[in-house]
């Protein structure tokens, strides 16, 4: 699908760029994707407007060849320059929850995906734990406990939302870049270990 | 999809050119596509957002937009969509010399972009600091590469099973520090 090595019409004055890699963050309208981004971001997080695939998985039609069309979204997303030559992007998914999306183009490459979760509205972050799974993304589940409510039974929550074990449960706080940073380490741990496997 | 945008490139001939002066005519960009494709499908007519109804569907230029945006967003690529590369989201950008030497010769937005990639950047950035919708950025450095004012740099398409790029990511991550200053591994101020 992409190419790597893309033909450079001409040398570029400037040395080589760095090498860009991605991880999505995921969830349900208003858990905290934005803020999570934030809390890590060297900048400010900037919004664009993409194009995702939108599967109407409508009480109707799951029986019927779903119907996909494409939307315009805003999507928000950070970077940190880990290295000169290593730069990490997060990309928050639009937050929409009735509807099953296709986030390929976020995905696609992707070292990984933290799903945050509400406990509140556990139902919010369905689509996108199916979504990872589906395509085989290394994720964990992130409970956003900005609520200060560090009372969650994590065993109760991974049987509410059907995660296999091996998907790491973590609790953390969006707005604190430590527990951000932390949360997005068990995913690359994750990934790293699954690399290892192969 | 590809028939509802050459719509809008053909009704950009019409009904916005005059507007902008400076935009391309799309009639040598795209040749063979649009010609004889069926308008806007109407199988969803509901759906689709603020930007894509703009540049697909018949909706005046002046309908009400959340930005400053005062045309439809694709008429500047012509009713491209998207590049035939569809460059991943943070694809680095960068100008080379030619580019420079080539910025005031440039359309508004190809010199916008130009400009901007003095320093790398990718294309996600790009598009958030022009406003533009991210697939007219693709476009246009899609184009503008081949005219050799950018360098695109593709990231690595296997990073994710890279061991020694995991690696990389891992250690870089564990040196941020939190807001106390401390990293993750050795809980010392950084």
């Amino acid at each position: 699908m992409t190419t790597t090595a893309l033909p450079n019409p001409s040398a570029s004055g400037a040395g080589r760029p760095p090498l860009p890699v991605k991880m999505v963050i995921a969830g349900g309208f208003g858990v905290g994707k934005t803020t999570t981004v934030a809390s890590i971001s060297e900048i400010d997080p900037l919004t664009t407007e993409a194009s995702i695939t939108e599967v109407a998985a409508g009480v109707d039609d799951l029986t019927h060849t779903p119907h996909k069309t494409t939307t315009t979204v805003a999507m928000d997303f950070g970077v940190i320059t880990l290295d000169p030559t290593l730069k990490l992007y997060l990309f928050g998914t639009p937050g929409q929850d009735r509807f099953g999306f296709m986030w390929d183009d976020l995905v696609a490459g992707a070292l990984g995906g933290l799903v945050i979760v509400d406990t509140r509205r556990l139902d919010d972050c369905f689509a996108a734990v199916d979504y990872f799974e589906n395509k085989g993304l290394p994720f964990a589940v992130g409970i956003n406990v900005f609520d200060g409510n560090l009372d969650h039974d994590l065993d109760e929550v991974r049987w509410a939302l059907d995660i296999p074990d091996s998907v790491p449960l973590v609790l953390f706080d969006a707005r604190e870049r430590g527990s951000v940073r932390d949360a997005l380490l068990v995913v690359l741990e994750l990934a790293l270990q699954r690399a290892e496997e192969e | 999809m590809s028939g509802s945008d050459d719509t809008s490139g053909r009704r950009g001939e019409g009904v916005v050119r005059p507007l902008r002066p400076y935009v391309d005519p799309p009639e040598e960009d795209e040749p063979a596509t649009g010609s004889a494709s069926a308008p806007v499908d109407a199988s969803a007519p509901g759906t689709a957002a603020s930007a894509t109804a703009a540049a697909a569907g018949p909706g005046p230029v002046g309908e009400p937009v959340r930005r400053s945006l005062s045309v439809r967003p694709f008429l500047v690529t012509a009713g491209r969509t998207t590049d035939a590369d569809r460059l991943p989201l943070e694809t680095q950008v960068v100008t080379t010399a030619a580019g420079l030497d080539a910025l005031p010769s440039l359309t508004f937005e190809q010199h916008d972009i130009v400009a901007a990639c003095r320093e790398p950047l990718s294309l996600a950035e790009l598009a958030a600091r022009l406003q533009h919708h991210l697939n007219v950025v693709r476009v246009l450095a899609g184009d503008l590469r081949s005219a050799g004012h950018l360098t695109v740099h593709a990231p690595q398409a296997d990073a994710a099973h890279d061991l020694s790029v995991l690696r990389r990511v891992i250690d870089g991550l564990r040196a941020v520090p939190d807001s106390r200053g401390l990293t993750r591994d050795n809980n010392r101020p950084a």
